[in-house]
């Protein structure tokens, strides 16, 4: 028999209104349940596990909202996003879209790069208007990603990034395929010289047969040649997974894997479970997709428990069933060491939450630090050079469960702290952002964009 | 001879999950056996405490003992590696000068190298506080959450 979770608001996958949704449990499943009054109903997996979605309400933050807002007069979530004053999250990554051109044509893109019909290409006066726009709402420090279409088509990106660090923008990733990354050592150098932070590389796997189906070619080889250039360089990489039940969640674990083989250049995994927005090749079924405890227990299975379920915990910074994180010291036969366990329970003081994570891994590096103090040791043998090891030698695996218009509701979307930067100033949840109707209408990417 | 433990050290060796008493006992059976080494000023005496080796370091203060501070480790000493140096240690028991050298220490099937006291003539190691205290308890930590 089915229970209700709770009430919430969503949106009709063909007209894009706001329809009222129910959160239900059955058969130890969450689904939302929707029905639009002229285009039918709906009923979409969003979870696994009934009693790990309520207790997960425990790890929930006391949420600090925006600082500014560029919607005065509200209407209805979230027809016309900006944020507005009933947002509850602050903003902690920024995204700047610099074009919509790509030098690939996935058969998967969120932002249907090369084939949404205009050109978005701003200038660096446009970006720079962008950066400001972060600059006026979002409190240091701020952390950005450069994305697209693909930012390395631009030959100019050095001088966005510089210009980005000369406004005060602390941190600065570019979202990349790495195509370019993998043969231009002179364009990587220029981009770490100009201040580009790290890298978020998108990587589906470690077999091009992968590469084929979601990139259209193979690319495992250019994957790892930049890879090996940020090694070069100096850079680091997180490789960014978008994982389909389809194509590569069987292969998670060699992902991990590899990872951490390519440690300290690579910091970090980052799973993404497929979401329908963009391009896609159909209308999803619940087969189609992965939540994030299914997720977690297949890297569990796929690394042989070196990994386990119950590794991985919420950020607490945006929604609790948005994302799941964990951090690994990389031993020196390859092998992980969990240090991030649900175990420990939710946090006591929630209001708190970034602050209590940022000084608990501080203290604990801090801690690695101190300990290298004293006369020097010798040899790769010994116990110091063990721990040496541990400052750099780590790994986090995270995932994010982004919503597209049929898993979407109004309580993840007005807690999210992922941001879009549009031209006009406005800040709007990614996700949001880039949700598409069942006809390629988006809500607010192509009105953003397209001039 | 009275042992005098202050507060702080007593807070020390409680969190350590060690007693007081057992300090003490570790103290008297170093003085009775003079199987300690000092640099003149201070000693130090350990003994292995189930799974744990216990150091204390003290000195003798108007007729007393005064524990100056204890520590442990979980590592097992094994063989030493090697002796470099003299230094200003002396082995109270057989009167040998104490070295500077490296002991091999074993921790959950690992066995790795460390700095150390060595007196070659009887294979006894010493780890110092320094070391104890912060490298080996952060490698043990780590070893012992990888297994966990």
């Amino acid at each position: 028999m089915a229970e209700i979770l709770g009430e919430t608001s969503a949106l009709c996958p063909v007209c894009l209104r706001t329809i009222k949704a129910s959160k239900i449990a059955e058969d130890d499943k969450v689904f939302i349940v929707k029905e639009c009054p002229d285009h039918g109903s709906w009923k979409v997996q969003i979870w696994s596990g009934t009693e790990h979605y309520k207790y997960l309400y425990e790890f929930a933050a006391v949420q600090k909202p925006p600082q500014k807002f560029f919607v005065k007069e509200k209407k209805e979530c979230p027809q016309d996003c900006g944020l507005c004053n009933e947002h509850k999250q602050q903003t902690c990554l920024n995204v700047v879209e610099v074009t919509n051109l790509c030098n690939l044509n996935c058969p998967i893109c969120f932002a249907t790069a090369n084939g949404c019909g205009y050109r978005y290409h701003p200038t660096i006066d446009e970006i720079k208007k962008m950066f400001q726009t972060i600059l006026d709402h979002v409190k240091s420090p701020r952390v950005v990603q450069l994305s697209g279409g693909e930012p390395t088509v631009r030959d100019d990106l050095p001088e966005i990034i510089k210009a980005a660090k000369d406004m005060g923008i602390e941190h600065i990733e570019v979202n990349t395929n790495a195509l370019r990354i993998s043969e231009d050592m002179d364009y990587l150098k220029a981009l770490a010289d100009a201040g580009m932070d790290s890298f978020y590389f998108q990587f589906d796997g470690t077999d091009d047969k992968i590469y084929e189906q979601t990139r259209g070619r193979p690319m495992f080889d250019v994957k790892k040649k930049a890879i090996e250039n940020c090694g070069i360089v100096g850079v680091g990489v997180t490789l960014v997974v978008t994982v389909s039940p389809n194509i590569n969640l069987d292969h998670v674990g060699k992902i991990i894997e590899f990872a951490a083989l390519n440690v300290p250049t690579v910091k970090g995994v980052h799973f993404q479970p497929i979401t329908y927005f963009g391009r896609y090749p159909k209308e999803p079924e619940d087969k189609d997709r992965v939540t994030l405890p299914d997720l977690a227990k297949e890297i569990e299975r796929q690394t042989m428990g070196m990994l386990k379920a119950d590794n991985f915990l919420p950020t607490s910074c945006s929604n609790v069933h948005c994302d799941m994180k964990s951090l690994s010291i990389v031993m020196d036969d390859g092998s992980l060491f969990p240090l991030t366990t649900m175990a420990l329970g939710p946090p006591t003081k929630t209001d708190d939450i970034a602050d209590k994570t940022r000084t608990e891994v501080s203290k604990f590096w801090r801690f690695i630090e101190d300990s290298m103090d004293g006369p020097s040791d010798a040899g790769d043998s010994s116990w110091r050079s063990f721990v040496s090891r541990a400052k750099t030698h780590y790994l986090t695996v995270s995932a994010m469960a982004f919503q597209d218009v049929w898993t979407g509701e109004t309580e993840r979307w007005e807690r999210c702290c992922i941001h879009m930067v549009t031209p006009d100033g406005r800040l709007i949840p990614f996700c949001l952002f880039n949700c598409t109707a069942t006809d390629g209408t988006t809500m607010y990417r192509r009105k953003a964009f397209c001039r | 001879m009275e042992i005098i433990i202050s507060d702080e050290v007593k807070a020390g060796i409680e969190g350590k999950a060690l007693k007081v008493d057992e300090i003490k006992a570790l103290i008297n059976g170093a003085e009775a056996s003079k199987d300690k080494i000092t640099n003149g000023s201070k000693f130090l005496a350990k003994k292995k405490l189930g799974d744990v080796t216990v150091y204390a370091d003290y000195s003798e203060e108007g007729g007393a003992l005064k524990v100056n501070s204890v520590y442990a480790h979980k590592m097992i000493l094994q063989d030493i590696v090697m002796d470099t140096a003299d230094t200003e240690w002396t082995y109270v028991k057989t009167g040998a000068k104490i070295r500077k050298g490296h002991t091999n220490l074993s921790f959950m099937g690992a066995t790795r190298s460390a700095p150390s006291l060595v007196d070659p003539a009887s294979g006894e190691s010493w780890l110092e506080e320094y070391l104890a205290a912060k490298t080996i308890a952060v490698a043990e930590m780590l070893f012992s959450q990888k297994r966990a």
